[in-house]
This record gives structure tokens, sequence and C-alpha cells, in this order.
């Protein structure tokens, strides 16, 4: 067979079981009850235009990417030097691991409900839990890229008569950043995860209305409008949509970190 | 005869017959070290986690809201209450038997569908579009649908585990698959092992460092998942206890329960990372 011929073949592959798969789902869906609550493709395609002409949709992405950028400031404004300490002073490491490893196995997620007493049913809450679900990648890949830095440059800069905070700028920040950066590509995935199962939490505690005065809660972020779709019954097509767009968002997010890591560090292999 | 006996007798006769100073307490002080080796990682453990509780003694005094902030003693109470009744105890098994059956579907699924997609190009080309098109949406944003369209129900949590331990457990099995060695497989094949047996015998094993790795990311998904869905989907089991007392501000409560979810992923952890230890050893 011709390459064209084979590449062709292989694109219609790729589509085949997601358009079969979209086709039984449509043909099932719309011969449900009127009042079954299955979303239908068509129906979702409709709710999309309508969520995306109206901008409620672009406002609930927007207060979330917010959120998470605001958590990812915290956890690396912490996470970043804390990491460059542990990696540094082997002393400071051994007394630190432990508390490290300790708050690590708590999943970030079930402390939203204790983030909901200490800053109350408010976006607040959402960005202390995207802050902890990253600080522990960031951490711990900032030790390991510390630790990989190469012990025969460290040593040159010392005979060159850098000390402190210079040996940190000029060698041991710049040798460590690959690492650094392969903890946050991890945390903003998380992040994602984290941010809508937050937003969808502090939804159950907040009044409907509380936030913003958008439709279908945009106001709150896209964890929170999920949760408002739900929890008046508009319809569970939209929530596909907010699906679909959380997908289509943490995707783009990370094409965006990987296109920045290899403009701002070409030095590293990525 | 008597030559041979004093070079086997070495170390004692040796240490026997010097003033012992020099052999003996060498001997000792490597016992010495090794032992406090683990002894003193231990004590440190325990020495970081003092000061933490420490710390948090004091921040909760200084606070002075149970509330907000209770203090450790209050929380050690907490969770003597919560094992001492029976109903945690009740959670904390349907939480587990919930994580285990679908985390055990997930992996059955995962190393199935692995293999099939490691080895068979085709398969490859069909399924692979459909994991990159699932993968980056995060499960937990499927929970309001599985609500919208199951209301809230003990059903829920199954769905989620099994969505976000797929995954990791998937694309590891893949990978392994993908790389093990051709040289190997074709050898076996060439002694006309059948390939049922290949994939048994030379494939899997070969893959079993990679699966495993997918294994330890994937019970970390599960753990995050079940408390995820819990806490908003169903109506019993841990994650719904960490939302309850939250709600009626029980708050040393939740931080028990908390704790306890976070040690019982440290123990799932630690299982896999020992069953890593027995069944691949060259790699740990």
């Amino acid at each position: 067979m011709t390459r064209q011929g084979d590449r062709l073949l292989t694109a219609a592959r790729a589509v085949a079981l997601p358009i079969l798969a979209v086709v039984v789902w449509q043909l099932w869906a719309s011969n449900l009850p009127a009042d079954s609550n299955v979303p239908v493709p068509s129906v979702v395609l409709q709710g999309a235009v309508d969520l995306v002409r109206s901008g409620d949709l672009a406002l609930a992405i927007w207060i979330s990417i917010r959120r998470v950028l605001a958590g990812f400031l915290v956890a690396l404004a912490i996470g970043v030097p804390l990491g460059l300490s542990m990696g540094m002073s082997p002393w400071f490491e051994r007394n630190m691991d432990p508390v490290v490893q300790t708050f690590r196995m708590i999943a970030p997620v079930a402390l939203v409900p204790l983030a909901i007493v200490w800053f109350g049913p408010r976006g607040t809450a959402a960005v202390f839990i995207v802050a902890y679900g990253a600080l522990f990648p960031i951490v711990l890949n900032t030790i390991a890229g510390v630790k990989e830095v190469d012990r025969l440059l460290v040593k040159a800069a010392r005979t060159m008569g850098l000390k402190g905070r210079q040996l940190l700028r000029t060698v041991l920040l710049p040798g460590a950043l690959p690492s650094v950066y392969v903890g946050i590509r991890i945390a903003m995935g998380l992040a994602w995860g984290a941010i809508v199962a937050a937003e969808l939490t502090v939804g159950f505690k907040a009044l409907p209305t509380a936030e913003g005065g958008a439709r279908f809660g945009a106001g709150g972020g896209i964890g929170f409008m999920m949760f408002y779709l739900y929890d008046n019954s508009v319809s569970p097509d939209l929530i596909v949509v907010a699906i679909i767009s959380v997908g289509v968002v943490a995707y783009l997010t990370d094409r965006i970190l990987r296109y920045i890591g290899r403009r701002a560090m070409p030095w590293a292999r990525l | 005869m008597a030559d041979r006996h004093d070079i086997f007798a070495t170390g004692d006769s040796a240490s026997a017959v010097l003033p012992g100073k020099a052999t003996i307490p060498a001997r000792l002080r490597m016992r010495d070290r090794f032992l406090s080796g683990n002894i003193r990682a231990t004590l440190r453990y325990f020495r970081s986690i003092a000061a933490v509780l420490l710390v948090w003694h004091l921040l909760a005094l200084w606070i002075g809201n149970h509330v907000l902030l209770p203090a450790p003693d209050r929380v050690a109470r907490s969770m003597y209450r919560l094992w001492a009744g029976g109903d945690f105890i009740e959670d904390y098994l349907l939480s587990a038997q919930r994580l285990l059956t679908a985390y055990g579907a997930a992996a059955l699924a995962a190393i199935v569908l692995g293999v099939t997609m490691g080895l068979n190009r085709i398969a490859n080309e069909f399924l692979d579009p459909v994991v990159e098109l699932l993968r980056p949406i995060s499960a937990l944003a499927w929970i309001p649908l599985w609500l919208a369209v199951l209301g809230i129900s003990s059903t829920l949590p199954y769905f989620v585990i099994f969505y976000v331990a797929l995954f990791p457990f998937l694309l590891n099995t893949i990978g392994g698959v993908r790389g093990a060695d051709p040289l190997l497989i074709r050898a076996a094949s060439t002694m006309g092992v059948r390939g049922s047996v290949i994939v048994r015998r030379v494939v899997l094993p070969d893959a079993l460092p990679s699966v495993l790795t997918g294994a330890r990311l994937a019970m970390g998904g599960a753990w995050m998942a079940l408390i995820a869905s819990e806490l908003i989907g169903a109506p019993n089991g841990l994650g719904f206890s960490i939302l309850f007392f939250g709600a009626t501000l029980r708050t040393s409560d939740m931080i028990a329960v908390i704790a306890v979810v976070a040690f019982s992923g440290y123990l799932t952890d630690l299982a896999l990372r020992l069953l890593q230890r027995r069944l691949t050893p060259w790699k740990a």
C-alpha cells in the first residue's frame, strides 16, 4: 500500500471509535424518555454553542484559571525556597524530610472541608487546596534538581569565589531549573483536578447564588458551575460541556508549559 | 589440618589473643553503626514529628478556638473515640471495599488493554486516540455528571476510582510492553513458544517494573478519587465522614479521619513498594 493510503487508514482508525461511540450514544440517548438525565450529544453541541456565545463558559474558566495561578504562585513561593534549602543542607533535609513525607500523604481533596472551616465557602478555600496539592511535586523536584547539579560546577564556582546568594543564582538555580519545571508540570496536572473538586465541594456549602451574578453560577469558577448545573437540574448536557472544557483547558495549559519550558531552558532536554 | 583450622578461626582467635581493644570494639562498632542507623532514622522521624506537634499545639493555644484548630491531644481523643464507636469502622470497611474493588477492576482492564495496545499496532491505532481524548479530563470533573445521572449513590465512587486508576496503570503497561526486549520475544518464538505463553512468560515479566510503577501511581490517584467522590457524591464512607464532621464543625473528628486516610494511603503504598522489592528485586 502507498504511504499516503497508509496514513489515511491510520487517521480513519484514529477517529473510528470516538465517532462510533458518539453515534451509538446519540441513538441510544435520543430514544430514552424525555425526563431521563442522560445527556444527548446533539444537545451537548447546542449547549456548547450557547455557553460559548453567552460568555458564561469563558468567565467560569477564567475564574478557575485565576485561582489555579494564585495557588500555584503560593506553592512556588513556599516550595522552591524550601526545596532549595533542603537540597543544599543535608542537616535541614534530614529533619524536614519526615514532615514533608508525612503531609504529602494527605490528599488535597480531603482538606477541602477543613479549608472551608478556615476560609469560608469562598474561592480562597479553593486556592488553598491548589497550593497544597501543587506544593509537594514542586518541593520534591526542587530537592532532586539541586542534588543533580554537577558537583564539579559547584566546586569550580566556589574556587572562583562565588558564595551564598551568588552561587545560588548563577549555578544552583539554573542547574535545578529543569527539574523544578518537571515538578511544575506534574503539579499543574494535579491542580486542574484539585480546583474542580474544591469548587464543587465549596459549591455544596455556598448558596448557589453566592458568587458572581453570571448565569449558571459561572462567577464561582468551572467546578462551581458544574455544581450549579447539577444542583438546579439545569441540564446534564451543559455539565458535559463543562467536563470537556476542563479537559481542553488542562491540555492547553500543559502545551503552553511545554512551549515555555523549551524556550526558556534550551540547555535542558525536555 | 591444624593450619587450616587456624585460618578458619582467624577472627575469633585473633581477638582472643590480642589485648582486644583493637579488634572487638571495631567489629562491635560496625554492628553498632548498622543498628543505630535504623534507630537513628526512626528517632529523627519522631523528633521531626514531635516538633510539628509542638508547633501545632502552640498555634492551637494561640488561636484558642478548637473549631478552627483543635490541639493535638483533642485530635488524639477523637481518634480513640472513632475507633471505639462502631460507625466509623463500618465506613472504613466500606471505603476500603470500594477502593480495592475499583482498583482491581482498573488493574485488570489496564493489563489486558495495555498488552493488546502494546503488542498490536492496529489495536493501538484504534484505541490510543480514545485514551488521549479521555486522559486530560480529570476524573473528578466527571463527578457532577455521574451525580446528575445516578444521583447521590453508593455506586458513584466505583466509576470515579476506576477512571482515575486506569490511565497511569494503562500507560505504564503499554510502555513496559513496548520496552520488552524484542530479542527475547524473537528467541522465544523461534523456539516455537506459543503467542499466549510468550505474553505470559516473556513480555509481562519484562514489563513488570513499569507496570508496578503504574500500580503505585494508580493507587495514589485511587485514594484521591475515593475521598473526592465520597465527599461530593456518596451517602457514606470516609470522604463522607470528613464532609459530615466538617459540616457539623467537629474539626478534631475531621482531622482524625484525614489522618486515618493519610496513614492508610501510606500503608497501601508501602505494600506496593514491598511487592515491587519482592517481584522486581533488581529495580529496588
